[in-house]
């Protein structure tokens, strides 16, 4: 879902990093707030994982692939959602400046699709059903949830560019990320969360693993 | 636990994530499929053909080193290459990041 710079007018990629840059220094301030000396190995292997897991596409059918983004999983392991716009924003950056995956000054929707609404929507949609379902389905629900929202915030972006007609673009990008945040998305999370809660149940941030059951 | 056990365990952590993302990262162009990804491939069925090859072959803002993940005449190995050098480079980014970003 890496949009390069030719499907967004300058004009409007701004608007974008504008929209994207406070949810970035939020996510700095978290990181100066959260993390540490305990904490930042694990932030770094997880963004390592995540650009690495970026680069294998998985094929969905339909002459189409994807791969999983990982903005829920982080979120879900460090509690918080701006961990994963943190993580996304570094993995971008690098995509971009040296790989030339997703634009330069759509790096900014890029942050904001992925980044922010992936991580908010799947964040907190696995917040509101772990205490009602166990944490791999929590976990799944909202990593699938989280990326088909964010695919069809980027139509929105695209039909606001000119690039895509608004319900087509609606209808393909919803179709192809549904499927996509089915495998690469929803089971690869529940799979790594489950492993996680398994061997260490202590790296997930408390609010995770101490959720279920407690409230009422 | 003592805080130095569990920090010496978050080091285990560490490395064990630098092993898995090292292995994906070398078998990533060998395993990963070369159909176009969702946008593209809805951008291929929704914008005329003629338009869409004009973007795609566009100039981007700024041009990368590495585009599309390969090393220009290397091949394969290049691949694995340039996904093993971006692994660590985020890995190397989020470490210094973090410890400048952390409470003192």
């Amino acid at each position: 879902m890496h949009i390069p710079d030719s499907f967004i007018p300058m004009g409007q990629a701004i608007v974008y990093w504008v929209i994207a840059l406070p949810f970035v220094f939020m996510s700095l301030k978290w990181a100066r707030k959260e993390l540490d000396d305990m904490k930042i190995p694990i932030l770094a292997a997880l963004a390592a994982g995540i650009f690495a897991i970026q680069a294998l596409n998985i094929p969905i059918g339909m002459g189409t692939s994807g791969h999983m983004v990982g903005a829920v999983l982080v979120s879900i392991i460090f509690g918080s959602p701006f961990a994963g716009v943190l993580v996304l924003t570094l993995v971008l950056l690098v995509q971009g400046f040296v790989f030339g995956d997703g634009g330069i000054t759509t790096m900014g929707a890029n942050i904001f699709n992925m980044g922010v609404v992936s991580g908010f929507v799947g964040y907190y949609l696995f917040a509101a059903l772990k205490s009602k379902v166990d944490i791999k389905a929590a976990a799944f629900v909202g990593a699938w949830i989280g990326l088909l929202v964010s695919a069809l915030v980027c139509s929105v972006e695209m039909a606001i560019a000119g690039t895509f007609p608004l319900v087509a673009g609606l209808a393909t990008m919803g179709l192809y990320h549904l499927i996509i945040g089915i495998i690469g998305e929803g089971l690869i999370t529940a799979i790594v969360i489950t492993a996680i809660e398994k061997s260490r149940p202590d790296l997930l941030d408390s609010s995770v693993t101490k959720a279920k059951g407690v409230r009422a | 636990m003592s805080v130095t056990a569990n920090s010496n365990m978050n080091m285990k952590f560490l490395y064990a994530g630098i092993v898995i993302a090292l292995l994906i990262a070398i078998a990533a162009p060998f395993l990963a499929s070369s159909d176009p990804d969702g946008l593209e491939s809805a951008a291929g069925g929704l914008i005329d053909e003629v338009t869409y090859s004009t973007m795609e072959e566009s100039a981007p803002f700024v041009e990368s080193p590495m585009p599309d993940y390969a090393i220009e005449g290397q091949g394969k190995m290049g691949e694995v290459a340039a996904v093993v050098a971006g692994t660590i480079l985020v890995l190397g980014i989020s470490f210094v990041l973090g410890k400048a970003a952390k409470k003192n």
